[in-house]
């Protein structure tokens, strides 16, 4: 039986969130959920992907149609107890060289959300590895999976479409490492102690800074905020005096008024001896003169800036996104040869095995009849003469059947299917 | 034979200052071939010298026409153990022209070596001459370095993110080599000034004279002086650093290039 790849699924554009949340599988409960798909007749290896911007269902199949229908089922069941609305409007099936080519894709990072995002590469893989726990993966997937994960690596390597931060906070980040060559000797001061605040806290710690200040109008907060991130509150009348501390500032008060201007930073410069700053203005509102940018050793950037430079990132990565799409192309036509010559081998063998015995039917035939009185030694010399007939007959097309499957070119299951119809061969 | 080391190292320079160029372009991919090339073009270049020297002794290689084949070894040689520790092969783009041009004006001159005066062949020679190229090579890189600040200071000051930009180390590193390069360079030219200033007290009689390519070297030595000084003192650093670095060492090459025609000088060992 001829086994092919399909995927049943809902992605962040199929489908608004509220219906992917109602499908997601918890991971707690994947392998529960894996035995279930792994029931279904049709489904013979099966890897669920569910995170917040898709849930899909990679399966091997004979018999495809069915397999689509089961795992449609398979989700609307999940769907059941949470959603009264049907996933049909939602759901798409891909198969066979379209299915690789969409895995390709999501392994790649081109189907997300925000293209060339890196994290769906390694939720992939952990996806792959709980269905290879729950032994749901078979040769197909196997092989699947892992050229995905090589197609993800090559696209990244090849293609600048990871390259270039999108989100304002890492965005930030990534200015401080063209100013700043290491964090754990460096100093941040928060002002305002937001949600902001505390996503490029985090952003920074996870760089090395180890050194923060936090200071907020409203006290508390601030100390908060400081416990959180293992930083020191500061009360906000006494911010300006610990300036010359810091190296990174960064302001998202949300004040309606300037609370530093030039004049302070020049004098603070002096003070610390005219090392480097660098002024992260994230709040709508500007909290730092904008002329501190003027200063030798001071970098200013506002949110306007930093959205800009998301822009042009993005920009960026869209033009590489076509030279992945290349890559991708070329990945899935070197798939699908290699699952045209899985099909080859047994019917490569089925075929010469028809050959074979119809040969000895009709040598046997004939020895028995019109050549009874042969020597022993003519005898054999038959046997070889037919054998060596049927070699030759079989050599061209065999060879040029193995060829199709390296070249590029016709699709080699055509080929293999063809042979079938004409010599009436049997999978076994 | 030194003539085919010569042009196998100009052509090996050349190569890798093309491959410097294509990793400026295209990305890390290729970052680590440039080196490597110029690696290969130093190896050939320092074989060359070392026929040279066996040749024609330490004149041959470091003084009259042949100044550049000696300074430019020098300049790859320090290069390549800044590369060692730093990673800034953006540098070698600046490097591997420059070694390729020095290299090349080797063919432009005479080829035997001029006859240095009979009165100026003695121990200090060697001695006076690596001293000073020495010091002179560490701040051309120090230029380098400085050019590469300034680069990457315009984009972040004017909020223009280039991919090429990404490629430039953080101006923190690119400031502290920078200073690490003038702590180095300064006293190296320090001691060829008085290595020169003593060979001349023994030669002539007197130590300092007042020629034109004395008073550049002086004057950029000032510079570097104060340079440093306030770097240690007054925390100077960052733009304006890297603008009197490049200040410094265009005093000395300006005089190099155009000066002495000018005002000629009786200090041997021109670099034309």
């Amino acid at each position: 039986m001829r086994k092919d790849i399909i995927i049943v699924g809902l992605n962040h554009r199929s489908a608004p969130i509220e219906v992917r949340e109602s499908v997601a599988f918890e991971s707690s409960y994947i392998r529960d959920a894996l035995g279930r798909l792994h029931e279904y007749p049709a489904i013979q290896e099966g890897v669920i992907l569910s995170t917040c911007n898709r849930v899909e269902v990679v399966a091997a199949a004979g018999d495809c149609q069915t397999a689509s229908k089961e795992i449609s089922q398979f989700l609307d069941e999940q769907r059941a107890q949470k959603h009264p609305e049907s996933l049909d409007r939602h759901v798409y099936v891909y198969q066979g060289p379209e299915a690789v080519r969409h895995l390709f894709r999501v392994a790649a990072s081109l189907d997300s959300m925000v293209v060339g995002e890196p994290q769906i590469l390694g939720q992939l893989k952990q996806y792959y590895d709980a269905a290879q726990r729950a032994g749901t993966v078979g040769a197909i997937l196997h092989r699947l999976f892992h050229r995905s994960f090589s197609v993800a690596k090559r696209v990244r390597s090849e293609t600048g479409i990871g390259s270039g931060a999108v989100s304002v906070s890492s965005i930030a980040v990534d200015l401080a490492k063209r100013i700043f060559d290491r964090f754990d000797d460096k100093t941040v001061m928060l002002i305002g102690a937001g949600k902001m605040s505390d996503l490029m806290a985090r952003h920074l710690q996870s760089s090395g800074v180890s050194s923060m200040m936090v200071t907020n109008r409203t006290f508390e907060r601030a100390v908060e905020l400081a416990e959180n991130v293992q930083g020191s509150p500061i009360r906000f009348e006494d911010f300006p005096r610990y300036l010359k501390m810091a190296d990174l500032i960064i302001g998202c008060a949300g004040a309606p008024e300037v609370l530093i201007d030039a004049a302070t930073v020049e004098q603070v410069l002096r003070e610390r001896k005219q090392r480097t700053m660098f002024f992260i203005d994230i709040g709508d509102r500007r909290n730092f003169d904008p002329q501190i940018n003027d200063l030798d050793n001071v970098y200013l950037y506002n949110i306007d800036d930093l959205k800009s430079v998301a822009e042009d990132n993005l920009h960026e990565r869209a033009s590489e996104a076509d030279k992945a799409e290349e890559i991708v192309q070329d990945e899935v036509r070197s798939f699908v040869r290699w699952m045209g010559s899985l099909e080859q081998v047994p019917t490569i063998t089925a075929l010469r095995q028809r050959f074979e015995e119809i040969r000895q039917r009709e040598v046997e035939k004939s020895l028995g009849a019109g050549l009874k009185d042969l020597s022993a030694q003519q005898r054999a010399a038959v046997d070889d003469l037919t054998t060596a007939m049927i070699n030759k007959l079989l050599h061209g097309p065999l060879s040029q059947l193995k060829k199709q499957s390296t070249d590029d070119g016709d699709e080699p299951t055509l080929y293999v299917a063809a042979l079938k119809r004409l010599f009436d061969l049997e999978d076994k | 034979m030194d003539a085919i080391f010569l042009k196998l190292t100009a052509f090996a320079y050349l190569i890798a200052a093309a491959s410097f160029f294509l990793y400026l372009l295209r990305g890390e991919t290729a970052s680590r071939l440039p080196t490597a090339l110029l690696l290969f073009g130093f190896v050939v270049h320092s074989l060359a010298l070392v026929g040279r020297f066996f040749q024609e002794g330490f004149a041959g290689i470091a003084v009259m026409g042949h100044a550049m084949l000696f300074y430019g070894w020098l300049m790859i040689g320090i290069y390549l153990l800044i590369q060692l520790k730093y990673r800034l092969t953006i540098l070698g783009g600046i490097i591997a022209p420059l070694a390729f041009l020095m290299t090349v004006s080797l063919f432009a001159v005479s080829r035997s070596a001029d006859e240095i005066p009979p009165g100026l062949q003695s121990y200090w020679l060697p001695v006076h001459v690596t001293l000073a190229f020495l010091g002179n090579a560490v701040l051309a890189l120090a230029f380098g370095v400085s050019l590469i600040y300034l680069l990457q200071e315009r984009h972040l000051k004017h909020k223009k993110l280039t991919a090429l930009m990404k490629r430039f180390p953080p101006l923190e590193s690119l400031d502290r080599l920078n200073y690490i390069l003038l702590v180095w360079g300064f006293p190296l030219m320090t001691l060829g000034i008085i290595s020169g200033s003593l060979w001349a007290g023994i030669q002539w009689g007197n130590y300092w004279s007042w020629d034109p390519r004395l008073i550049s070297s002086g004057l950029a030595w000032l510079l570097y002086g104060a340079l440093l000084h306030a770097r240690l003192t007054a925390g100077l650093r960052g733009k304006k650093a890297a603008i009197l670095t490049m200040f410094g060492f265009c005093v000395v090459l300006g005089y190099f290039l155009w000066g002495e025609a000018l005002f000629p000088s009786r200090h041997g060992g021109r670099f034309e």
